[in-house]
């Protein structure tokens, strides 16, 4: 509607014409109406011009290209047929030689009887030869684990139109209570001349209730929204002149820009698009936006003492410590130091090189400038973290992502490696500039220095750092925040991994003792790394609170208690499992501190703690040495395990399972107990997808069937059933659609999905039922998953077709076995505006 | 429906003839006994303008158009699967320059006709349901694209039996395609409607390398990795109930529903966030009787005119390069009773064939207006 914006002026003079026309206050109403009418049908003939014009235009673009299209229709030749056969083509001859000819009736025509084609030419039909069709499907997509269904995928509260193929008819199907619950009435969106309409009236009348009531007559909505887009609008009045005056001042050096930013708000993608279960972007099973837990599982960073810490370079602030406690007289060797700098550059040249780490470029300031991101990861994290922004802060983030997400892993390795290598040159280059005796002497110093800096953390806040030298910009308080909660007070780690060209290892050193000294009261008598995991501990909460602050649209399922109890007839179940059906696993929250106890969600839902869960124990040496023993022990303790402590047990059982599966579970090459019977452990084969190979082929009973590439022994695991993960309501839905259509793809996982394979799954899916299978399927709970597993029930040959026990809910026997149902369905809900595609006799 | 906002309002057109034309019935047959689905003229190939075919039951018929209404049946194709029922049916063209004719239905078999050698060229085995509509690009005529029940879209190759991509997945089509067909000028697009009540349009610029991969192809068809093509670039929601028939005017779309009219609507894409975006309804062709599914109007070859038949047996002929629309004519005869599916429109748009439910074919030329 470009064309309503472009001719807004000539609707503003002819708006004020009218209303300098009926300036009298007394029918100030009436003037009202009158005008906005005018206005109103002026911008409806406007809209009929546009619209012409578009289509003038449109022509124009298409009339070029049909002249080439007619070109290229008269090139056409044959190339190949009049050679091969001598004969032409036999189209053309045929033009020359028709079958036969139909006269017309240039008169119109009586009730002379219709020539008949069919048996005009039946001699001469030439035949098709008979294809072999395919059995029908719906083009499926494969998915080789399962996902969460998409939202704009539900069928839930959509008109939903049938088509009988009997009938020939389409029948329109709304379960009508249901939808009649939902609200209807959608948000008027105001057009642009709409927004135009009540600009200008609000501009000439206000907004009294009878304006309010004349615009709607014209605009539609209802007065609040008219109110609310007034507002609207008018905020957008006010912006657009406030840009024009900012357009004018707008040329602040964007280089330093991002540093205003927040880290929380660049890390908005990482924090809610990665899933910490799957170690993926963008999960298409747990969704956006989890809950973030902090695991109490997660290790403290690997501490190293300040004594075995070797300077990370001239900045480091173990250096300047050594500075600080010499003697003052000696000074001057801090000078040396300065003036010798380029033989330390040159070992930084050389350390690098040696540790392989990225280079830094150095200008004479010493200051590091650009940064290789540290390695593939954090690439690869900060790729999707931030499609734009600096190449600066990207690399910057990239390295504390990076980090971050390898935790402990980098930590322990190249940074300590690098500090060595630069012990190891800085030792012999140093000696003739530096005073070695003077640095080992303080060493005793050093150490009670380092006791006291290992006071408190306290838990950072807004600090005034006018004192400091260099300024501390947000993003680079929100990464020292970061650094400190990876690699803890360890300056050198964090400037050299989160902070590289913007502070140095001093300068955060003297950060972090100030504002310590800021906040920490009292409380200095703890000392020692022995508090430090302590601190660690105290200061998380602080953080995660922030974090929780962040992240408040967590998406939650709805789950109607309606259909919870409804269980469609056609759902393919697992019944040997009690009647209930397993319960959805959602990490707790549990804090470390607090011990997980009978409030912990986990317990209350009857699932247990995982993994993923706030509070894991750590792993305790008996458990340990239970993974070694087998299985067996771990199945022991779950099944004597009493109400109360069975919470616990489970908890080491998984994580037991965990170990096992870690150390190779099954196939005897460690030493563990050979795998009995129904014990082996199928998590294993489904987490590492171990499947064996299905092929789809026509089935021998009907349609589609599932077959074995090689034969397997009973109880092997054949493959995952994957599907969309739907809720029950959504599937009481589909199931309904999928009755008609006599086919369906649901299976029942657990209390709160359901498993749609119609239009995403694997080849499996095709497996037909059987009442006397030769395989079975069975839910597995597989790493805080609920995964549908199919096993072989008996030993089976290459080739073998696949069937299992869909297990229908009894008494309901499934839908094709039924007679058709006496539709009041469908009486009921004829609609007025159905479609046939024959015409109802 | 919702309520339109001022200033976006359709132009509607008026149902009073503009008597600028007047088309009179200059013949008509009965092919057989099945409902004819489809009536094509080849405009691939100019030596064949004149020429069309109609599918119907399990056979093919070819016919030409000479003056004076005569009528002449060059060819004649039967399947020897009595069950299968075409509905839909295609002009292509061989890289070697012969006319083909692509045809599908019931099914799900895409049967390639040779007509310059009166036999089966190649049949497609693939879809999982029966096929609605066969286009053909025309810029590229030996590329064709098939609509199916199986709810996918697909690209197919007739000249190596290739199925190149397959428009279907997250993003696709929710219940049957009903109507697809190929962007007049920029070669990657196309749009495709159905019963899930949407018309989507996609766009394979990203995958052109496998279109072109496909031309070159030695290995069997069915080695060729085939590519999915899960989201499509704009989704529409213009119409409340199936959408049985899109045709491409220029940049804007064409399409209709069971509400008595064809729609011309802009896709108005968002550019960068693909499969967002609104439909701008510029104009409204209203067409009385026309509420049953599966009726088809077509175009001339310059898209100056479209018809379109209804469930009575009256077409309406409507000037699509108007605005206001205009009514060209309304053609009605007495025997004209049962439910036109498809309709045909010469080259020039002097002449105009329906075909209907009871197996007849009829012939409308234009009469020299007075």
């Amino acid at each position: 509607m470009d064309s309503n914006s472009t001719n807004s002026s000539s609707i503003d003079s002819a708006f004020q014409a009218k209303k300098l026309h009926g300036e009298q206050e007394t029918d100030k109403l009436g003037t009202l109406t009158r005008s906005v009418n005018q206005l109103k049908k002026q911008i409806q003939a406007e809209r009929v011009v546009s619209v012409r014009e578009k289509l003038e235009g449109n022509r124009k673009n298409v009339e070029t290209h049909f002249s080439k299209l007619v070109e290229l229709a008269s090139s056409r030749e044959d190339v190949s047929i009049s050679m091969e056969h001598g004969l032409g083509n036999k189209l053309s001859a045929r033009m020359e030689n028709p079958l036969c000819i139909v006269n017309g009736h240039a008169k119109g025509f009586g009730e002379r009887d219709l020539f008949n084609v069919e048996e005009a030419v039946s001699s001469a039909t030439v035949k098709l030869p008979l294809v072999e069709k395919i059995p029908p499907y719906t083009t499926w997509v494969f998915l080789d684990r399962n996902q969460q269904m998409s939202e704009d995928q539900s069928v839930v509260g959509r008109k939903i139109i049938y088509y009988d193929p009997h009938g020939g008819e389409t029948l329109i199907c709304s379960d009508s209570e249901e939808e009649n619950a939902q609200p209807e009435e959608e948000k008027h969106e105001f057009s642009k001349a709409e927004d135009h309409i009540i600009w200008m009236t609000f501009m000439e009348y206000g907004l009294g209730e009878e304006v309010l009531k004349i615009l709607i007559q014209f605009v539609g909505g209802t007065p609040s929204e008219i109110k609310e887009r007034c507002k609207v609008l008018k905020e957008e009045n006010e912006a657009r002149q406030n840009q024009n005056l900012k357009d004018s001042e707008k040329s602040v050096s964007e280089e330093c820009a991002y540093l205003e930013q927040n880290l929380s708000a660049a890390l908005d993608t990482f924090d809610n698009l990665f899933c910490r279960r799957c170690l993926v972007f963008d999960c298409r099973l747990h969704g956006c936006s989890q809950i973030l837990i902090n695991s109490g599982e997660k290790q403290s960073y690997s501490y190293i003492s300040e004594d075995e810490m070797k300077p990370c370079g001239e900045q480091c602030y173990l250096l300047s410590r050594v500075i600080e406690n010499l003697p003052e007289g000696l000074e001057a060797s801090s000078f040396q130091i300065s003036e010798n700098r380029t033989s330390a550059e040159d070992c930084r040249t050389l350390i690098t090189t040696i540790a392989g780490q990225p280079e830094h470029d150095h200008d004479s300031a010493g200051k590091h400038k650009v940064v290789k991101p540290l390695n593939a990861m954090a690439e690869l994290v900060s790729d999707n973290l931030l499609g734009s922004g600096s190449k600066k802060l990207k690399s910057v983030v990239q390295s504390a992502v990076g980090t971050a997400v390898e935790d402990r892993i980098i930590l322990g390795h190249s940074p300590t490696a690098l500090c060595k290598d630069l012990e190891f040159v800085g030792t012999d280059e140093n000696q003739t500039i530096n005073d070695a005796n003077n640095k080992f002497g303080s060493g005793d110093k050093i150490k009670q220095d380092a006791r006291k800096n290992v006071k408190k953390m306290p838990i950072l806040k807004e600090i005034s750092d006018s004192k400091e030298s260099s300024e501390w910009k947000p993003l680079e308080k929100d990464l020292f925040l970061k650094g400190i909660e990876i690699f803890g007070r360890n300056s050198c780690l964090i400037a050299r991994n989160l902070l590289p060209g913007l502070k140095t290892c001093k300068e955060i050193s003297k950060y972090m003792n100030d504002t310590e000294a800021a906040t920490s009261g009292g409380d200095a008598a703890d000392n020692g790394r022995g508090n430090m995991d302590h601190m660690e501990e105290a200061k998380m909460p602080g953080a995660r609170s922030r974090l929780f602050r962040k992240r408040g649209r967590t998406r939650r399922l709805k789950f109607s208690l309606k259909s919870s109890g409804y269980h469609p007839s056609i759902w393919r179940r697992i019944a040997n499992e009690k009647d209930l059906p397993c319960t959805q696993y959602t990490p707790c929250t549990c804090q470390p501190q607090a011990t997980c106890g009978k409030q912990c969600p986990c317990l209350q839902n009857g699932t247990t703690c995982e993994k993923y869960c706030g509070y894991v124990r750590p792993i305790s040496t008996s458990v340990q040495r239970a993974a070694k023993t087998g299985l067996g022990d771990v199945t022991v303790q779950r099944v004597n395990a009493k109400a109360g402590s069975v919470h616990a047990l489970l908890l080491y059982g998984i994580v037991t399972l965990m170990f096992a599966a870690i150390a190779g579970c099954g196939d005897g090459s460690l030493g563990e107990p050979p795998k009995r019977g129904d014990g082996q452990c199928g998590n294993m084969k489904l987490l590492l997808r171990q499947y064996q190979r299905i092929l789809l082929a026509k089935s021998d009973i009907t349609g589609w069937g599932a077959f074995l590439k090689n034969s397997v022994n009973k109880n092997d695991y054949l493959g995952e059933y994957t599907g969309e993960l739907i809720s029950h309501q959504e599937a009481d839905k589909r199931g309904k659609i999928y009755d008609r259509a006599n086919s369906s793809f649901l299976f029942n996982l657990n209390d709160q999905y359901v498993l749609d394979a119609r239009f995403k799954g694997d080849k499996l899916k095709f497996a037909n039922h059987s009442s006397n299978p030769n395989c079975f399927a069975k839910v597995i709970f597989v790493a805080g998953d609920h995964r549908v597993a199919i096993f072989a029930n008996e030993n089976m040959e290459a080739g073998q077709e696949i069937f299992y026990d869909y297990n229908y809910s009894p008494n309901v026997a499934p839908i094709w076995a039924r007679p058709p149902e006496g539709s009041k369905k469908e009486d009921s809900s004829v609609p007025q505006g159905r479609a046939k595609k024959h015409q109802s006799q | 429906m919702a309520k339109i906002a001022l200033g976006c309002e359709p132009v509607v057109g008026s149902l009073t003839p503009s008597k600028k034309k007047e088309y009179r019935v200059t013949n008509r047959l009965q092919e057989g006994k099945r409902p004819l689905y489809a009536v094509a003229f080849n405009f691939i190939d100019s030596r064949y303008f004149n020429v069309f075919a109609t599918v119907g039951g399990n056979r093919v018929t070819v016919y030409q158009c000479l003056e004076g209404g005569v009528i002449a049946v060059l060819q004649s194709y039967i399947d020897e699967d009595k069950d299968e029922s075409f509905y839909t049916v295609s002009w292509a063209c061989n890289i070697d320059g012969a006319p083909l004719l692509v045809a599908g239905g019931i099914n799900g078999i895409i049967r390639v006709i040779d007509a310059g050698n009166e036999k089966i060229h190649k049949s497609f085995v693939g879809h999982g349901d029966s096929i609605n509509e066969i286009r053909t690009q025309a810029l590229k005529p030996s590329l064709v694209v098939s609509a199916s029940k199986d709810e996918s879209v697909r690209l197919w190759n007739v000249h190596t039996g290739i199925c190149i991509l397959i428009f279907a997945g997250a993003g696709g089509h929710r219940n049957e395609v009903l109507s697809v067909d190929f962007h007049p000028s920029d070669i990657y697009r196309i749009a495709s409607c159905g019963m899930d009540n949407t018309v989507k349009i996609w766009s394979m610029k990203e995958f052109w390398t496998y279109v072109e991969k496909s031309f070159t192809w030695t290995d069997l068809p069915s080695k060729f990795p085939t590519k999915y093509v899960q989201f499509p670039v704009f989704i529409a929601s213009v119409h409340s109930n199936y959408v049985d028939c899109n045709r491409w005017l220029g940049d804007f779309i064409l399409s209709k529903s069971v509400d008595n009219e064809i729609v011309l609507w802009e896709p108005k894409m968002k550019e960068h966030s693909p499969g967002e975006g609104s439909a701008d309804i510029l104009q409204k062709y209203p067409v009385p009787e026309c509420d049953i599914w599966f009726i088809k109007f077509s175009c001339d070859f310059h898209y100056r005119a479209a018809a379109i038949g209804n469930r009575e047996g009256k077409i309406f002929v409507w000037d699509l390069q108007s605005s206001p629309p205009v009514l060209i004519a309304r053609l009605s005869h007495v025997q004209s009773k049962s439910p036109i599916r498809q309709t045909a429109v010469s080259f020039d748009g002097s002449t105009i064939l329906s075909c209907c439910e009871d197996g007849t074919i009829w012939r409308w030329d234009v009469v020299a207006s007075s």
